[in-house]
Protein backbone atom coordinates (compact mmCIF):
# COMPACT_ATOMS: atom_id res chain seq x y z
CA UNK A 1 0.00 0.00 0.00
CA UNK A 2 1.34 3.17 -0.99
CA UNK A 3 1.68 6.18 1.44
CA UNK A 4 1.98 8.58 -1.26
CA UNK A 5 -0.85 11.10 -0.27
CA UNK A 6 -1.20 13.05 -3.44
CA UNK A 7 -2.00 9.78 -5.31
CA UNK A 8 -4.61 8.37 -2.34
CA UNK A 9 -8.04 8.23 -3.26
CA UNK A 10 -10.40 10.45 -0.84
CA UNK A 11 -11.73 6.86 0.41
CA UNK A 12 -8.65 5.71 1.88
CA UNK A 13 -7.70 8.92 3.16
CA UNK A 14 -11.11 8.65 5.03
CA UNK A 15 -9.97 4.86 6.23
CA UNK A 16 -7.00 5.81 7.71
CA UNK A 17 -8.00 8.46 9.62
CA UNK A 18 -11.25 6.41 10.59
CA UNK A 19 -8.31 3.71 11.86
CA UNK A 20 -5.97 6.55 13.47
CA UNK A 21 -9.40 7.68 15.60
CA UNK A 22 -10.45 4.02 16.51
CA UNK A 23 -7.02 2.82 17.14
CA UNK A 24 -6.29 6.28 19.29
CA UNK A 25 -9.76 5.71 21.02
CA UNK A 26 -9.41 2.00 21.85
CA UNK A 27 -5.65 2.89 23.65
CA UNK A 28 -6.70 5.37 25.47
CA UNK A 29 -9.90 3.15 26.50
CA UNK A 30 -7.14 0.66 27.68
CA UNK A 31 -5.33 3.20 29.40
CA UNK A 32 -8.28 5.09 31.77
CA UNK A 33 -7.58 2.15 34.47
CA UNK A 34 -4.03 3.03 34.67
CA UNK A 35 -4.38 6.74 34.50
CA UNK A 36 -7.38 7.14 37.21
CA UNK A 37 -4.91 4.40 39.10
CA UNK A 38 -2.09 7.01 38.95
CA UNK A 39 -3.89 10.20 39.21
CA UNK A 40 -5.60 8.28 42.82
CA UNK A 41 -1.94 7.53 43.86
CA UNK A 42 -1.90 10.69 44.11
CA UNK A 43 -3.96 12.17 46.11
CA UNK A 44 -5.13 12.69 49.80
CA UNK A 45 -7.75 10.83 51.28
CA UNK A 46 -10.18 13.81 51.32
CA UNK A 47 -9.45 14.83 48.10
CA UNK A 48 -10.38 11.15 46.59
CA UNK A 49 -13.97 10.91 49.08
CA UNK A 50 -14.79 14.89 47.94
CA UNK A 51 -18.03 14.74 46.54
CA UNK A 52 -16.29 17.56 43.78
CA UNK A 53 -13.18 15.47 42.75
CA UNK A 54 -11.50 16.19 40.31
CA UNK A 55 -9.87 14.11 37.49
CA UNK A 56 -5.87 15.05 38.37
CA UNK A 57 -4.91 15.52 41.37
CA UNK A 58 -4.82 19.34 43.34
CA UNK A 59 -1.20 18.81 44.58
CA UNK A 60 0.50 15.77 43.84
CA UNK A 61 1.34 13.74 47.08
CA UNK A 62 4.35 11.80 45.69
CA UNK A 63 4.64 10.97 49.50
CA UNK A 64 2.07 8.27 49.31
CA UNK A 65 4.22 6.28 47.12
CA UNK A 66 6.94 6.25 50.27
CA UNK A 67 4.59 6.15 53.05
CA UNK A 68 2.95 2.54 51.85
CA UNK A 69 6.51 1.00 52.56
CA UNK A 70 5.90 2.39 56.47
CA UNK A 71 2.27 1.57 56.47
CA UNK A 72 2.66 -2.30 54.79
CA UNK A 73 5.57 -4.56 54.61
CA UNK A 74 5.70 -3.66 51.01
CA UNK A 75 9.60 -4.75 51.42
CA UNK A 76 8.60 -8.16 52.32
CA UNK A 77 5.38 -8.77 49.74
CA UNK A 78 8.04 -7.56 46.77
CA UNK A 79 10.49 -10.26 48.52
CA UNK A 80 7.93 -12.62 48.67
CA UNK A 81 6.36 -12.58 44.99
CA UNK A 82 10.36 -11.96 44.02
CA UNK A 83 10.99 -15.10 45.74
CA UNK A 84 7.83 -17.05 44.70
CA UNK A 85 7.73 -15.72 41.04
CA UNK A 86 11.60 -16.86 40.57
CA UNK A 87 11.47 -20.35 42.65
CA UNK A 88 8.06 -20.96 40.75
CA UNK A 89 10.34 -20.23 37.26
CA UNK A 90 12.99 -22.37 38.48
CA UNK A 91 11.70 -25.30 39.34
CA UNK A 92 9.01 -25.07 36.41
CA UNK A 93 12.18 -25.50 34.12
CA UNK A 94 14.25 -27.85 35.73
CA UNK A 95 11.17 -30.53 35.14
CA UNK A 96 10.20 -28.99 32.36
CA UNK A 97 13.04 -28.91 29.85
CA UNK A 98 14.15 -32.87 30.53
CA UNK A 99 10.33 -33.77 29.62
CA UNK A 100 10.15 -31.59 26.98
CA UNK A 101 13.30 -32.86 25.72
CA UNK A 102 12.25 -36.62 25.88
CA UNK A 103 9.12 -35.66 23.98
CA UNK A 104 10.75 -34.07 21.15
CA UNK A 105 13.92 -36.27 21.02
CA UNK A 106 12.76 -39.89 21.80
CA UNK A 107 10.35 -42.34 21.73
CA UNK A 108 8.46 -44.25 24.47
CA UNK A 109 5.50 -46.31 25.23
CA UNK A 110 2.45 -43.90 27.01
CA UNK A 111 4.25 -40.61 25.09
CA UNK A 112 0.59 -39.58 23.45
CA UNK A 113 -0.61 -40.75 26.74
CA UNK A 114 1.94 -38.07 28.94
CA UNK A 115 0.81 -35.13 25.93
CA UNK A 116 -2.85 -35.91 26.41
CA UNK A 117 -2.50 -35.63 30.11
CA UNK A 118 -0.52 -32.38 29.61
CA UNK A 119 -3.29 -31.16 28.08
CA UNK A 120 -5.64 -31.99 30.30
CA UNK A 121 -4.54 -30.95 32.96
CA UNK A 122 -3.90 -27.27 31.41
CA UNK A 123 -8.22 -27.54 32.40
CA UNK A 124 -7.94 -27.50 35.71
CA UNK A 125 -6.63 -24.32 37.27
CA UNK A 126 -5.85 -24.18 41.20
CA UNK A 127 -8.75 -22.49 42.27
CA UNK A 128 -11.47 -25.71 41.31
CA UNK A 129 -8.60 -27.46 42.72
CA UNK A 130 -8.37 -25.37 45.63
CA UNK A 131 -10.15 -27.94 48.92
CA UNK A 132 -7.92 -30.75 47.52
CA UNK A 133 -4.81 -28.41 47.44
CA UNK A 134 -5.54 -27.59 50.37
CA UNK A 135 -4.67 -30.81 51.91
CA UNK A 136 -1.97 -31.69 50.06
CA UNK A 137 0.02 -28.92 51.34
CA UNK A 138 -1.63 -29.13 54.61
CA UNK A 139 -0.56 -32.91 54.82
CA UNK A 140 2.88 -31.59 53.87
CA UNK A 141 3.50 -28.66 56.92
CA UNK A 142 3.48 -26.44 54.33
CA UNK A 143 0.61 -24.06 54.95
CA UNK A 144 1.65 -20.25 55.41
CA UNK A 145 4.30 -21.36 54.04
CA UNK A 146 6.05 -19.57 50.26
CA UNK A 147 7.53 -22.91 49.40
CA UNK A 148 3.71 -24.43 49.24
CA UNK A 149 3.49 -21.52 46.49
CA UNK A 150 6.66 -22.35 44.53
CA UNK A 151 5.30 -25.70 44.25
CA UNK A 152 1.86 -25.17 43.42
CA UNK A 153 2.53 -22.12 40.55
CA UNK A 154 5.54 -24.73 39.16
CA UNK A 155 3.06 -27.92 38.96
CA UNK A 156 0.09 -25.41 37.45
CA UNK A 157 2.86 -23.94 35.12
CA UNK A 158 4.22 -27.49 33.87
CA UNK A 159 1.53 -27.77 31.01
CA UNK A 160 2.38 -24.44 29.17
CA UNK A 161 6.02 -24.78 30.01
CA UNK A 162 6.14 -28.77 28.39
CA UNK A 163 4.14 -27.48 25.79
CA UNK A 164 5.90 -24.23 24.73
CA UNK A 165 9.29 -25.42 24.61
CA UNK A 166 8.77 -29.16 23.07
CA UNK A 167 7.26 -26.89 19.93
CA UNK A 168 11.00 -24.87 20.39
CA UNK A 169 12.78 -28.07 20.25
CA UNK A 170 10.89 -29.54 17.84
CA UNK A 171 11.51 -26.79 15.22
CA UNK A 172 15.64 -27.43 16.24
CA UNK A 173 16.89 -30.16 14.07
CA UNK A 174 18.49 -32.92 16.08
CA UNK A 175 21.86 -33.29 13.78
CA UNK A 176 24.20 -30.93 15.96
CA UNK A 177 23.44 -33.18 18.62
CA UNK A 178 24.05 -36.47 17.21
CA UNK A 179 27.77 -34.81 15.87
CA UNK A 180 28.21 -33.67 19.36
CA UNK A 181 27.07 -37.35 20.40
CA UNK A 182 29.53 -38.91 18.20
CA UNK A 183 33.05 -36.84 19.48
CA UNK A 184 31.96 -37.79 22.76
CA UNK A 185 29.09 -36.45 24.48
CA UNK A 186 26.70 -38.06 26.21
CA UNK A 187 22.80 -36.76 26.22
CA UNK A 188 22.60 -34.20 28.71
CA UNK A 189 26.09 -32.73 27.76
CA UNK A 190 24.70 -33.11 23.94
CA UNK A 191 21.46 -31.03 25.63
CA UNK A 192 23.08 -28.36 27.82
CA UNK A 193 25.76 -28.15 25.54
CA UNK A 194 24.51 -27.75 22.02
CA UNK A 195 20.64 -27.67 22.15
CA UNK A 196 19.95 -25.37 24.83
CA UNK A 197 21.70 -22.49 23.36
CA UNK A 198 20.06 -22.45 19.94
CA UNK A 199 17.06 -22.72 22.05
CA UNK A 200 17.32 -20.12 23.75
CA UNK A 201 14.60 -17.85 22.67
CA UNK A 202 12.33 -20.11 23.29
CA UNK A 203 13.51 -21.11 26.35
CA UNK A 204 13.38 -17.44 27.78
CA UNK A 205 9.81 -16.42 26.54
CA UNK A 206 8.46 -19.04 28.47
CA UNK A 207 10.45 -18.40 31.25
CA UNK A 208 9.45 -14.79 31.57
CA UNK A 209 5.71 -16.16 31.14
CA UNK A 210 5.74 -18.91 33.71
CA UNK A 211 7.84 -15.89 35.83
CA UNK A 212 4.30 -13.30 34.98
CA UNK A 213 1.74 -16.01 36.09
CA UNK A 214 3.71 -16.52 39.08
CA UNK A 215 3.99 -13.16 39.97
CA UNK A 216 0.17 -12.39 39.21
CA UNK A 217 -1.22 -15.28 41.04
CA UNK A 218 -3.81 -14.38 43.42
CA UNK A 219 -6.20 -16.85 44.48
CA UNK A 220 -3.80 -19.95 45.38
CA UNK A 221 -1.56 -17.11 47.73
CA UNK A 222 -5.24 -15.65 49.08
CA UNK A 223 -6.02 -19.42 50.47
CA UNK A 224 -2.57 -20.87 51.45
CA UNK A 225 -1.38 -17.63 53.09
CA UNK A 226 -2.07 -15.86 56.75
CA UNK A 227 0.94 -14.36 58.07
CA UNK A 228 1.21 -10.83 56.80
CA UNK A 229 5.07 -10.48 56.26
CA UNK A 230 4.46 -14.01 54.00
CA UNK A 231 2.15 -12.41 51.63
CA UNK A 232 2.95 -11.48 47.94
CA UNK A 233 2.04 -7.99 46.37
CA UNK A 234 -0.90 -9.59 44.91
CA UNK A 235 -2.37 -10.67 48.08
CA UNK A 236 -0.35 -7.78 50.26
CA UNK A 237 -1.47 -4.88 49.17
CA UNK A 238 -5.32 -5.52 49.84
CA UNK A 239 -4.11 -4.64 53.21
CA UNK A 240 -5.23 -1.29 52.60
CA UNK A 241 -8.24 -2.75 51.00
CA UNK A 242 -10.39 -3.45 54.55
CA UNK A 243 -14.26 -4.20 54.71
CA UNK A 244 -15.43 -0.71 55.93
CA UNK A 245 -12.82 1.47 54.71
CA UNK A 246 -10.49 1.57 51.47
CA UNK A 247 -7.44 3.44 51.45
CA UNK A 248 -7.44 3.80 47.63
CA UNK A 249 -4.54 6.21 47.32
CA UNK A 250 -2.05 3.37 48.69
CA UNK A 251 -3.86 0.76 47.63
CA UNK A 252 -2.71 1.88 43.88
CA UNK A 253 0.27 3.13 44.84
CA UNK A 254 1.20 -0.32 46.14
CA UNK A 255 -0.20 -1.82 42.77
CA UNK A 256 1.71 0.12 40.57
CA UNK A 257 4.68 -1.13 41.87
CA UNK A 258 2.96 -4.74 41.55
CA UNK A 259 2.28 -3.82 37.93
CA UNK A 260 5.43 -2.36 36.23
CA UNK A 261 8.04 -4.88 36.16
CA UNK A 262 5.50 -7.76 34.80
CA UNK A 263 4.63 -5.14 31.96
CA UNK A 264 7.97 -4.62 30.85
CA UNK A 265 8.52 -7.99 30.91
CA UNK A 266 5.26 -8.58 28.85
CA UNK A 267 6.30 -5.96 26.36
CA UNK A 268 9.91 -8.19 25.92
CA UNK A 269 8.31 -10.74 24.98
CA UNK A 270 4.81 -10.29 23.64
CA UNK A 271 6.03 -11.54 19.99
CA UNK A 272 7.87 -14.69 20.40
CA UNK A 273 4.84 -15.45 22.95
CA UNK A 274 2.27 -15.31 20.41
CA UNK A 275 3.61 -17.06 17.99
CA UNK A 276 4.86 -19.77 20.52
CA UNK A 277 1.00 -19.65 21.70
CA UNK A 278 0.08 -20.84 18.03
CA UNK A 279 3.08 -22.74 16.76
CA UNK A 280 3.42 -25.03 19.75
CA UNK A 281 -0.14 -25.29 20.50
CA UNK A 282 -2.02 -25.51 17.52
CA UNK A 283 0.22 -27.77 15.69
CA UNK A 284 1.99 -29.97 17.59
CA UNK B 1 21.07 -54.81 30.37
CA UNK B 2 22.28 -52.01 28.50
CA UNK B 3 19.04 -52.07 25.98
CA UNK B 4 16.56 -52.23 28.76
CA UNK B 5 18.56 -49.56 30.48
CA UNK B 6 17.76 -47.16 27.25
CA UNK B 7 14.05 -48.09 27.16
CA UNK B 8 14.19 -46.80 30.37
CA UNK B 9 15.48 -43.69 30.39
CA UNK B 10 12.95 -41.92 28.51
CA UNK B 11 10.85 -42.06 31.91
CA UNK B 12 13.89 -40.66 34.01
CA UNK B 13 13.62 -37.70 31.28
CA UNK B 14 10.01 -37.24 32.34
CA UNK B 15 10.23 -38.66 35.83
CA UNK B 16 10.88 -34.73 37.74
CA UNK B 17 7.62 -33.01 35.44
CA UNK B 18 5.36 -36.42 36.50
CA UNK B 19 6.41 -36.48 40.77
CA UNK B 20 5.52 -32.76 40.65
CA UNK B 21 2.42 -32.46 38.67
CA UNK B 22 1.16 -36.01 40.35
CA UNK B 23 1.16 -34.83 43.91
CA UNK B 24 0.31 -30.96 43.17
CA UNK B 25 -2.53 -31.98 40.82
CA UNK B 26 -3.18 -34.98 40.49
CA UNK B 27 -3.67 -36.17 44.07
CA UNK B 28 -6.09 -32.67 45.04
CA UNK B 29 -8.17 -34.12 42.08
CA UNK B 30 -8.38 -37.40 44.35
CA UNK B 31 -9.00 -35.65 47.11
CA UNK B 32 -11.72 -33.36 45.92
CA UNK B 33 -13.31 -36.32 44.51
CA UNK B 34 -13.26 -37.99 47.39
CA UNK B 35 -14.72 -35.05 49.77
CA UNK B 36 -17.23 -34.69 47.33
CA UNK B 37 -18.97 -38.00 48.02
CA UNK B 38 -18.09 -37.92 51.75
CA UNK B 39 -19.28 -36.45 55.16
CA UNK B 40 -16.51 -33.57 55.67
CA UNK B 41 -16.39 -32.10 58.99
CA UNK B 42 -16.26 -28.10 59.93
CA UNK B 43 -12.24 -29.07 60.60
CA UNK B 44 -11.87 -30.45 57.13
CA UNK B 45 -11.36 -34.41 58.93
CA UNK B 46 -12.85 -36.80 56.28
CA UNK B 47 -15.62 -38.98 57.58
CA UNK B 48 -17.77 -42.13 55.94
CA UNK B 49 -18.77 -41.87 52.49
CA UNK B 50 -22.31 -40.51 52.09
CA UNK B 51 -22.71 -41.15 48.05
CA UNK B 52 -24.36 -37.97 46.25
CA UNK B 53 -25.33 -36.18 49.71
CA UNK B 54 -23.42 -33.32 49.06
CA UNK B 55 -24.39 -32.95 45.41
CA UNK B 56 -28.26 -33.37 46.33
CA UNK B 57 -27.60 -30.19 49.29
CA UNK B 58 -25.82 -28.23 46.93
CA UNK B 59 -27.92 -28.51 43.84
CA UNK B 60 -30.83 -28.36 46.68
CA UNK B 61 -29.43 -24.64 48.19
CA UNK B 62 -31.17 -21.91 47.12
CA UNK B 63 -28.67 -19.72 45.98
CA UNK B 64 -27.42 -22.43 43.26
CA UNK B 65 -29.94 -22.09 40.67
CA UNK B 66 -28.46 -18.38 39.91
CA UNK B 67 -24.99 -18.96 40.45
CA UNK B 68 -25.46 -21.85 38.10
CA UNK B 69 -26.94 -19.23 35.71
CA UNK B 70 -24.34 -16.34 36.74
CA UNK B 71 -21.89 -18.17 35.54
CA UNK B 72 -22.85 -19.59 32.22
CA UNK B 73 -23.68 -15.95 31.68
CA UNK B 74 -20.61 -14.90 32.96
CA UNK B 75 -18.60 -17.13 30.69
CA UNK B 76 -20.42 -17.14 27.33
CA UNK B 77 -20.96 -13.31 27.49
CA UNK B 78 -17.46 -12.76 28.54
CA UNK B 79 -15.84 -15.55 26.37
CA UNK B 80 -18.30 -14.26 23.15
CA UNK B 81 -17.84 -10.83 23.42
CA UNK B 82 -13.92 -10.46 23.99
CA UNK B 83 -13.23 -12.58 21.13
CA UNK B 84 -15.59 -10.71 18.81
CA UNK B 85 -14.02 -7.19 19.90
CA UNK B 86 -9.96 -8.98 20.05
CA UNK B 87 -11.02 -10.21 16.50
CA UNK B 88 -11.99 -6.89 15.29
CA UNK B 89 -9.13 -4.92 17.68
CA UNK B 90 -6.48 -7.72 15.17
CA UNK B 91 -7.77 -6.17 11.86
CA UNK B 92 -7.17 -3.44 12.77
CA UNK B 93 -3.89 -3.69 14.06
CA UNK B 94 -2.68 -6.02 11.46
CA UNK B 95 -2.92 -2.75 9.16
CA UNK B 96 0.54 -1.00 8.57
CA UNK B 97 0.33 2.36 10.26
CA UNK B 98 2.81 4.63 12.04
CA UNK B 99 2.42 3.84 15.65
CA UNK B 100 1.21 0.31 15.39
CA UNK B 101 4.23 -0.85 17.49
CA UNK B 102 3.18 1.74 20.54
CA UNK B 103 -0.63 0.39 19.68
CA UNK B 104 0.59 -3.24 20.17
CA UNK B 105 2.65 -2.28 22.80
CA UNK B 106 -0.53 -0.96 24.41
CA UNK B 107 -2.72 -3.62 24.25
CA UNK B 108 -0.44 -5.42 25.79
CA UNK B 109 -1.20 -4.09 29.66
CA UNK B 110 -4.30 -5.61 30.47
CA UNK B 111 -3.32 -9.25 29.63
CA UNK B 112 0.02 -8.42 31.85
CA UNK B 113 -1.72 -6.72 34.87
CA UNK B 114 -2.61 -8.85 37.54
CA UNK B 115 -7.13 -9.12 37.61
CA UNK B 116 -7.28 -8.19 41.49
CA UNK B 117 -5.25 -4.79 40.38
CA UNK B 118 -7.46 -4.38 37.26
CA UNK B 119 -10.82 -5.29 39.00
CA UNK B 120 -9.75 -2.79 41.53
CA UNK B 121 -9.51 0.18 39.72
CA UNK B 122 -12.67 -0.29 37.73
CA UNK B 123 -14.35 -1.18 41.83
CA UNK B 124 -12.85 2.65 41.83
CA UNK B 125 -14.43 3.63 38.71
CA UNK B 126 -17.74 3.07 39.39
CA UNK B 127 -18.26 4.53 42.74
CA UNK B 128 -21.09 6.38 42.93
CA UNK B 129 -20.03 8.66 45.05
CA UNK B 130 -16.36 9.36 44.59
CA UNK B 131 -15.74 7.46 41.13
CA UNK B 132 -13.59 8.31 38.72
CA UNK B 133 -16.53 7.65 35.75
CA UNK B 134 -18.66 10.02 37.49
CA UNK B 135 -15.78 12.75 38.10
CA UNK B 136 -14.64 12.24 34.37
CA UNK B 137 -18.40 13.00 33.14
CA UNK B 138 -19.26 15.93 35.47
CA UNK B 139 -15.89 17.72 34.49
CA UNK B 140 -16.75 16.81 30.84
CA UNK B 141 -20.37 18.83 31.53
CA UNK B 142 -21.71 15.44 30.36
CA UNK B 143 -23.65 14.97 33.72
CA UNK B 144 -24.55 17.27 36.57
CA UNK B 145 -24.83 14.74 39.05
CA UNK B 146 -23.31 11.92 40.38
CA UNK B 147 -24.55 8.84 38.83
CA UNK B 148 -25.25 5.64 40.53
CA UNK B 149 -24.07 3.16 38.18
CA UNK B 150 -24.90 -0.39 40.24
CA UNK B 151 -28.11 0.27 41.52
CA UNK B 152 -28.79 -3.52 41.57
CA UNK B 153 -26.73 -6.69 41.76
CA UNK B 154 -27.40 -6.98 38.36
CA UNK B 155 -25.93 -3.95 37.42
CA UNK B 156 -22.66 -5.14 39.51
CA UNK B 157 -22.83 -8.38 37.88
CA UNK B 158 -23.01 -6.57 34.28
CA UNK B 159 -19.74 -4.12 35.38
CA UNK B 160 -17.91 -7.44 36.51
CA UNK B 161 -18.86 -9.31 33.25
CA UNK B 162 -17.76 -5.68 31.37
CA UNK B 163 -14.22 -6.14 33.18
CA UNK B 164 -13.96 -9.24 32.52
CA UNK B 165 -14.12 -8.87 28.95
CA UNK B 166 -11.82 -5.63 29.28
CA UNK B 167 -9.03 -8.26 30.49
CA UNK B 168 -9.74 -11.15 27.78
CA UNK B 169 -9.67 -9.23 24.50
CA UNK B 170 -5.83 -9.02 24.66
CA UNK B 171 -5.50 -12.44 24.28
CA UNK B 172 -7.96 -13.10 21.33
CA UNK B 173 -6.23 -9.87 19.92
CA UNK B 174 -2.78 -11.15 20.10
CA UNK B 175 -3.39 -15.05 18.83
CA UNK B 176 -5.27 -14.00 15.91
CA UNK B 177 -2.79 -11.68 15.01
CA UNK B 178 -0.53 -14.20 15.12
CA UNK B 179 -3.13 -16.09 12.53
CA UNK B 180 -3.49 -13.28 10.89
CA UNK B 181 0.43 -12.52 10.07
CA UNK B 182 0.77 -16.11 8.67
CA UNK B 183 -1.57 -15.49 5.93
CA UNK B 184 0.59 -15.21 2.79
CA UNK B 185 -0.26 -11.64 1.09
CA UNK B 186 -0.31 -12.93 -2.10
CA UNK B 187 -3.48 -14.44 -1.03
CA UNK B 188 -5.14 -10.67 -0.97
CA UNK B 189 -3.22 -9.82 -4.31
CA UNK B 190 -4.60 -12.44 -6.12
CA UNK B 191 -7.79 -11.73 -4.85
CA UNK B 192 -7.73 -8.24 -5.76
CA UNK B 193 -6.84 -9.19 -9.28
CA UNK B 194 -9.73 -11.02 -9.24
CA UNK B 195 -11.95 -8.22 -8.71
CA UNK B 196 -12.80 -9.20 -4.58
CA UNK B 197 -13.73 -6.40 -2.71
CA UNK B 198 -13.00 -6.03 1.42
CA UNK B 199 -15.89 -7.86 2.72
CA UNK B 200 -15.48 -10.64 0.30
CA UNK B 201 -11.37 -11.00 1.51
CA UNK B 202 -12.58 -10.92 4.81
CA UNK B 203 -14.97 -14.02 4.70
CA UNK B 204 -13.38 -16.28 1.71
CA UNK B 205 -9.87 -15.43 2.94
CA UNK B 206 -9.17 -14.15 5.94
CA UNK B 207 -11.58 -15.77 8.46
CA UNK B 208 -11.26 -19.25 7.12
CA UNK B 209 -7.34 -19.39 7.99
CA UNK B 210 -7.48 -17.40 11.19
CA UNK B 211 -9.83 -20.31 12.21
CA UNK B 212 -8.20 -22.78 13.57
CA UNK B 213 -5.86 -20.44 15.92
CA UNK B 214 -9.11 -19.01 17.05
CA UNK B 215 -10.70 -22.40 17.75
CA UNK B 216 -8.04 -22.79 19.59
CA UNK B 217 -7.83 -19.27 21.92
CA UNK B 218 -11.96 -19.78 22.68
CA UNK B 219 -11.47 -22.90 23.84
CA UNK B 220 -8.67 -22.06 26.40
CA UNK B 221 -10.54 -19.18 26.92
CA UNK B 222 -13.67 -20.75 28.13
CA UNK B 223 -11.58 -22.77 30.54
CA UNK B 224 -9.78 -19.39 31.70
CA UNK B 225 -12.87 -17.44 31.74
CA UNK B 226 -15.16 -20.02 33.93
CA UNK B 227 -12.27 -20.47 36.31
CA UNK B 228 -11.85 -17.00 36.77
CA UNK B 229 -12.29 -15.61 40.49
CA UNK B 230 -10.21 -12.53 41.12
CA UNK B 231 -12.49 -10.19 39.01
CA UNK B 232 -16.46 -11.72 41.06
CA UNK B 233 -13.95 -11.39 44.01
CA UNK B 234 -12.42 -8.40 43.87
CA UNK B 235 -15.66 -6.18 42.71
CA UNK B 236 -18.44 -7.49 45.09
CA UNK B 237 -17.47 -10.87 46.37
CA UNK B 238 -20.36 -12.53 44.78
CA UNK B 239 -22.50 -10.13 47.61
CA UNK B 240 -25.54 -10.20 48.08
CA UNK B 241 -26.82 -13.52 48.90
CA UNK B 242 -25.04 -15.01 45.91
CA UNK B 243 -26.65 -12.61 43.52
CA UNK B 244 -23.40 -12.39 42.26
CA UNK B 245 -21.53 -15.34 42.62
CA UNK B 246 -19.85 -17.57 40.48
CA UNK B 247 -19.41 -21.26 40.58
CA UNK B 248 -15.60 -20.99 41.93
CA UNK B 249 -16.67 -17.56 43.91
CA UNK B 250 -19.33 -19.57 45.39
CA UNK B 251 -17.10 -23.09 46.37
CA UNK B 252 -14.57 -20.47 48.15
CA UNK B 253 -16.78 -19.06 50.25
CA UNK B 254 -18.53 -22.64 51.03
CA UNK B 255 -15.29 -24.11 51.92
CA UNK B 256 -13.44 -21.11 53.53
CA UNK B 257 -15.76 -18.99 55.16
CA UNK B 258 -18.76 -21.55 55.80
CA UNK B 259 -16.93 -24.62 56.99
CA UNK B 260 -18.93 -26.47 54.01
CA UNK B 261 -16.07 -28.26 52.55
CA UNK B 262 -17.46 -31.46 51.67
CA UNK B 263 -19.98 -29.12 49.69
CA UNK B 264 -17.75 -27.05 47.85
CA UNK B 265 -16.06 -30.03 47.06
CA UNK B 266 -19.34 -31.52 45.17
CA UNK B 267 -19.57 -28.32 43.70
CA UNK B 268 -15.85 -28.43 41.92
CA UNK B 269 -16.61 -32.14 40.44
CA UNK B 270 -19.96 -30.24 39.31
CA UNK B 271 -17.12 -27.48 37.56
CA UNK B 272 -15.10 -30.42 36.43
CA UNK B 273 -17.95 -31.79 34.73
CA UNK B 274 -19.28 -29.22 33.12
CA UNK B 275 -14.98 -27.85 32.03
CA UNK B 276 -14.79 -31.93 31.13
CA UNK B 277 -16.52 -31.59 27.94
CA UNK B 278 -14.43 -28.53 26.83
CA UNK B 279 -11.56 -30.42 27.71
CA UNK B 280 -12.44 -33.10 26.11
CA UNK B 281 -13.67 -30.96 22.64
CA UNK B 282 -10.07 -29.05 23.01
CA UNK B 283 -7.94 -32.23 23.52
CA UNK B 284 -9.42 -33.92 20.48
CA UNK B 285 -8.87 -30.90 18.50
CA UNK B 286 -5.60 -30.05 19.45
CA UNK B 287 -4.38 -33.67 18.77
CA UNK B 288 -6.12 -34.38 15.55
CA UNK B 289 -4.01 -31.40 14.55
CA UNK B 290 -0.75 -32.80 15.94
CA UNK B 291 -1.39 -35.64 13.14
CA UNK B 292 -1.91 -33.39 10.57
Amino acid sequence: MTLNNKKMPLGKVIARLLLYVVVFDICMLILYPYFVMFCTALKSRTEIFSMNGTILPISAMWSNFVDIWKLAPMGSYMRNSIIIAGGSTLLAMLCGIPAAYALSRMEFKGQTAFLGFIIVSQMFAPVVLLIGIYKVISAMGLTDNILGLVFINAAFNQAFTIWLLRGTFMSISSDMEQAATIDGCNRIQAMIRVLLPVAAPGIVTTLIFIFINAWNEYTVALCLISTEELKPLTVGINIFNGYNMIEWQYLFAGSIFAIIPVVILFMSIEKHLVSGLTSGGVKG
Amino acid sequence: MKKTLRKAEPYFWILPSVILMSIFIIVPIGQVFRMAFSKVTKTGKVKEFIGFGNFMDVVGSKEFGIVLQNTIVWTIVVVGLSTLLGFMLALLLNNEFKGRKIARAIVVFPWATTLVIQASAWKFIINTDYGALNTLLKTLGIINHNINWTPTPEAFFAWEIACGIFVTIPFVCFTTLSGLQSIDASLYEAATVDGANYWQKLFQITIPLVKPSLTVATVLNIIYVFNSFPIVWTITKGDPASRTDTLVTYLYKLAFYNGKQGQAAAVSVIGFLILLVCASVYMVYTLKKGDD
